[in-house]
């Protein structure tokens, strides 16, 4: 039983993206059965079949390792949390940009934008006939605490907490700046939109990814402050729903050049499978 | 990028910022009431129309006090010109109301031994009730250091209008107070974001005079217009003096989708349900006990869709079934659809969405806040009722048909515990009600495999319990005797 329960923490910890994937799909599970979304399996198969079939495609004829089909179900699953459209073609579209990009786009071995937010922005842009929707998880200390606690376990693994962090107290202290004391709304004004469930999944699951992130931690602090800045500016003084996402956008694709200038590491997910072996 | 991103936003992040505060029209208002007049408003309607950035907010009062007692405040996020307010027909909520709300659907079941006959037709169900308002009084506006500007001042039918805009609440607050409206204390606390976010006021009262000469007793909706990239209402201002939950219906339209909520969850009733007949008669009690279990089901702070239909003229099929006669390009051009206005104009969708919200101030303490999105999905409560047959169900389709309907009648039932929470006594009556019509003679076997099943649903637990113990005890007591016998040989 013991040894059982130790080599599901060693496999979990042996990849960032192991727990990442259980709790995107915890995720998915909780919209869908406890929130109500409409669950269209065909827009799911879609999202899915385009994420694993184009990754299948590279790892076949570009010679990537097997493992990165890992990556793929994380964008899958990425779309299916995030984006909305009538058609499931848009899904397919959208599956095979945010893979594609990843082979087209690429600096230094990193590419350009996180997979998920590029499918679904380029979609959005260009048919549409797409949207997302930042009130789809409501607010609340429950859910809070759920993608709070799934997401401390991912990023303390992959060590990328201080992204999110940074993001989320930014964000929360510009609000409390202008909600509370500038505007003077009652503290459960504020308390609301910073429990939406939307910013919290963006915080710790969209901004930390760590092949867009820049590499050095002191750069990725400020990186992140500033997406949160303009985000909040966007949301305040432009009326712009679900801006975080729309930052995120035009912010990743300077990552290189920040880490070139700041020589940031490249990441590596298996990092962990590599100190195991090697012991 | 520039000429990109408003295709973009169109589906995510067109706002509008109107607020209106009223008297009457609860939703976003407050009541500045005479001393000793009784304050509540519990239901309001609105009609919102949004393409781009430009708005037509239609607000509607069920005002029955004496009309000089009528005031109302909206803050509204530019100054509105005369050329943009309108006073409508009342009418228009009616046929929008009535379209869109709830529907009870009859279905009747063919004679499966011959006799022909299938009817179709529809109840027709109104939600919204009327809601009586009492109010203030609204006198001439002079600023004197109140920091309080009038940005405008006219007449639009019955309607007096004047526009402020204030520097800061205690200006705005002294100067209405100055003017005999009577501020309940939480509202002024609110004045002050609203303030602060520069919006200005949008204040309203009858023309006496005019109105009188109309012979109407009724206050007919006001409608604005305006651009503006804020897509909200404001639910504040008009929960400062309502003590528990007030109800709000909003029928949007635009040209693309469905209207969303971004800052609560926008959650769809439950809907193709079947219920039992005897529904029927208090349908809308039905109805409400639904939307009450589902209200506290989500949670309190989620906006429920009722119905979301494109509705454009082409398209034939408005709703299955239609409980109203369907609104005409006249009632939607009444209702703000502007870009209908122009018969010469290339034709263009009208998507309606009709969202139910019923708020408090524990869970909405923030004003909605909307988006247009393409999702063109068509949505409508429909709750489903299924006559049986009249005449001779003796043959061996009716015997079956008869089975049928017991299964199906038990789970309408059931249905309807888990929808409204009613445990019903009429309900078993009702599941057995066509028990009687079991012919004996002509289908034994039926009978034979009907009357277990039905005493199995009813009492088979503790029949298959009460056997398995009494062979239990049989088998544990023949056991222990034969080794009893065993034993003494």
């Amino acid at each position: 039983m013991q040894a059982t329960y130790k080599k599901t923490i060693q496999w979990l910890r042996s990849d960032g993206r192991h727990f990442q994937i259980l709790s995107q799909i915890g995720f998915l599970c909780f919209g869908i059965f406890t929130l109500g979304w409409d669950a269209d399996w065909q827009k799911l198969l879609a999202a899915f079949a385009g994420c694993v079939g184009a990754q299948f495609l590279a790892i076949r004829f570009a010679g990537l390792p097997a493992h990165s089909v890992k990556s793929a179900l994380i964008t899958a699953l990425g779309i299916s949390l995030l984006f909305k459209a009538n058609s499931p073609w848009l899904f397919l579209f959208a599956a095979l940009f945010a893979i594609g990009q990843k082979f087209v786009t690429k600096v230094n071995g990193k590419h350009l934008w996180n997979p998920a937010n590029f499918g679904i922005v380029l979609v959005i842009l260009l048919s549409g006939e797409g949207w997302i929707s930042p009130g789809q998880w409501g607010s609340g200390p429950l859910l809070i605490f759920l993608i709070g606690t799934a997401g401390l376990a991912v990023l303390s693994n992959i060590k990328r907490l201080d992204t999110g962090i940074v993001f989320i107290l930014t964000l929360g202290l510009l609000e409390y700046v202008r909600t509370i004391l500038y505007l003077g709304w009652e503290s459960d004004v504020l308390f609301l939109k910073l429990s939406s469930g939307s910013l919290w999944l963006f915080s710790l699951f969209m901004i930390t990814d760590p092949m867009t992130a820049p590499g050095s931690k002191a750069v990725r602090m400020v990186w992140a402050s500033v997406i949160a800045g303009i985000s909040f500016y966007l949301t305040n003084f432009e009326f712009i729903n679900g801006a975080p996402f729309w930052v995120l956008f035009f912010a990743t694709p300077i990552t290189p050049l920040l880490d070139k200038v700041f020589n940031g590491k490249q990441f590596q997910w298996i990092r962990f499978q590599t100190q195991l072996q090697n012991k | 990028m520039r000429n990109k991103i408003p295709t973009l936003l169109k589906g995510t992040v067109l706002v509008v910022f109107i607020a209106i505060a009223t008297v009457s029209f609860s939703f976003c208002g407050f009541y500045v009431a005479k001393a000793d007049a009784k304050l509540f408003n519990n239901k309001s309607e609105v009609i919102m129309v949004r393409d781009g950035i430009h708005n037509v907010i239609t607000m509607s009062s069920d005002f029955q006090g004496a009309l000089e007692d009528f005031a109302m405040v909206v803050p509204v996020p530019v100054v509105i010109g005369s050329n943009n307010v309108k006073v409508i027909e009342r009418r228009i909520f009616d046929v929008l109301n009535d379209y869109s709300a709830p529907r009870l659907v009859n279905y009747y079941d063919a004679n499966p031994c011959g006799q022909p006959e299938l009817f179709y037709y529809e109840n027709d169900f109104s939600m919204v009730e009327s809601t009586s308002l009492k109010s203030i009084m609204f006198c001439s506006a002079e600023v004197i250091n109140y920091g309080v500007t009038i940005e405008a001042e006219y007449d639009v039918d019955e309607y007096k209008i004047m526009i402020l805009s204030a520097k800061e609440s205690d200006g705005l607050k002294n100067w209405l107070i100055d003017n005999n409206y009577k501020i309940p204390g939480a509202a002024a606390e609110v004045l002050d974001p609203y303030v602060k976010s520069n919006m200005k006021f949008f204040l309203v009262k009858v023309n006496l005079a005019k109105k009188k000469a109309s012979n109407d007793p009724f206050l007919r909706p006001i409608q604005i217009t305006f651009d503006h990239d804020k897509f909200m209402l404001p639910l504040r201002l008009g929960m400062a003096n309502s003590q528990g939950s007030q109800d709000m219906i909003v029928y949007a339209f635009t040209k693309k989708g469905r209207v969303e909520c971004t800052n609560y969850r926008t959650v769809k009733m439950p809907t193709d349900r079947n219920i039992p007949l005897y529904v029927q008669p208090k349908f809308g009690d039905f109805y409400k006990s639904l939307f009450e279990k589902t209200y506290l089901q989500e949670g309190r702070n989620a906006v429920f869709l009722e119905y979301a239909w494109n509705v454009s003229p082409y398209n034939s099929m408005h709703c299955d079934p239609c409980v109203g006669p369907p609104p005409v390009n006249r009632d939607f051009v009444d209702a703000g659809v502007d870009w209908l206005s122009d018969p010469n104009a290339p034709q263009q969708d009208i998507f309606f969405t009709r969202l139910h919200v019923r708020y408090t101030r524990d869970k909405f303490p923030a004003d909605l806040q909307f988006q247009v999105t393409p999702n063109s999905e068509m949505f409508q409560c429909r709750y489903v009722m299924t006559y049986p047959p009249s005449g001779d169900l003796s043959c061996e389709a009716g015997q079956n048909y008869i089975l049928e309907l017991y299964t199906k009648r038990k789970k309408e039932v059931d249905e309807l515990a888990a929808l409204t929470g009613w445990n019903e006594k009429d309900g078993e009556d009702y599941i057995n009600a066509f028990n009687s019509q079991i012919v004996p003679s002509k289908s034994e076997e039926k009978k034979n495999e009907f009357l277990p099943f039905a005493f199995l649903e009813k009492y088979g637990f503790k029949t298959i319990l009460a056997f398995t113990i009494l062979m239990g005890t049989f088998w544990l007591l023949r056991t222990s005797t034969e080794k009893t016998v065993v034993k003494t040989t």
